[in-house]
């Protein structure tokens, strides 16, 4: 691909894209969006503890990426598109790794 | 003679655990724990899985030169209780093991089995833990106790090297040498962990490592 057709084509895509997703269904833009969670978490001191959650949390077919903050104690999760994690389901995750959960903050990106 | 199977038990360990296994014998659910000890005075192999984080169960093998005895046998871990604080965790644990020993050279084996407890608190920048474990070999009883301190020089992220400087007393009331003062270095970077020591009392080097999958 030239120069030239490469621009062609980005400013088409920048125009057609809003297009698209106006056409879209509302409900299928919202399983496109990524549910970040911040779970804060007790216990969590050490490298084996944040290996503990990342491969409970790994193994949950919800969890697209798991990150471990252990300065601040949390756990910051990427759900798939589309799925969902309830605070109880989280709570029990968290269990399942031997730590104590504190509280869940969630945002839609 | 001594400082030459030292050598060769410290050169092992590098080649394939410790106390730190021994203050944490539990896992996260599924995982494996491969775990060699090596001090001098004895080496030990323990292997085992954790069905849950408060439970694992494996093989222990111990083979003890300063008393001269040898035991292989099923080891039991449980986790009694755990306190888990925005900076800090504490634990206590239950061991347990059973199987059979054997005096050096003798040929005769015997039903044998040891208990033990474990407690250990962490935070990032200090560690401190406690062990005390009592055999009975059938042809013999015995016991021993240990301590640990530890500090992080630096606290590193997850995924970085860890390290950490520690000072282990341990006590066995009928080793030649009972009490003895290890101060000792610990790695600790993704699933591997590695120690290594020095006992001036018994002129012995430490050298532990355990490995997670």
């Amino acid at each position: 691909m030239t120069k030239t057709s490469f621009v062609i084509a980005a400013i088409a895509m920048a125009f057609l894209s809003p297009v698209a997703l106006s056409q879209s269904d509302p409900s299928d833009t919202a399983q496109l969006e990524a549910t970040m969670l911040t779970v804060n978490v007790k216990g969590m001191v050490c490298d084996f503890c944040a290996r503990a959650v990342t491969k409970v949390f790994g193994k949950n077919d919800a969890v697209e990426k798991v990150h471990v903050d252990l300065d601040n104690g949390e756990i910051h999760i990427a759900l798939k598109p589309g799925a969902s994690l309830s605070d109880d389901e989280l709570e029990t995750l968290v269990k399942k790794s031997g730590y104590a959960m504190v509280s869940v903050d969630r945002e839609v990106s | 003679m001594k400082i030459g199977f030292a050598a060769i038990g410290a050169v092992a360990a590098f080649a394939m655990d410790d106390g730190y296994a021994e203050a944490r014998p539990v896992s996260y659910p599924g995982d494996w724990t491969f775990m060699q000890k090596n001090n001098g005075d004895y080496y030990s192999i323990h292997a085992h899985y954790s069905p849950t984080f408060r439970d694992s169960i494996g093989l222990y093998s111990e083979r003890n030169w300063s008393e001269d005895w040898h035991f292989t046998g099923v080891q039991y871990n449980r986790l009694l209780k755990r306190w888990n604080e925005k900076t800090s965790q504490a634990n206590v644990y239950l061991k347990g093991g059973i199987g059979q020993a054997d005096p050096f050279g003798s040929g005769s084996v015997e039903l044998a089995g040891f208990v033990g407890i474990g407690a250990d608190w962490e935070t990032r920048r200090w560690f401190t833990s406690y062990e005390a474990r009592a055999y009975d070999l059938g042809f013999d009883q015995t016991a021993r106790q240990s301590v640990r301190v530890g500090v992080a020089p630096y606290i590193g992220d997850y995924g970085d090297l860890h390290t950490w400087l520690m000072l282990q007393v341990e006590n066995q009331p009928e080793s030649e040498t009972p009490t003895t003062f290890t101060p000792l270095v610990r790695f600790f970077y993704d699933v591997q962990l590695l120690e290594v020591g020095y006992t001036p009392e018994t002129e012995r080097f430490m050298a532990n490592w355990i490995v997670r999958f």
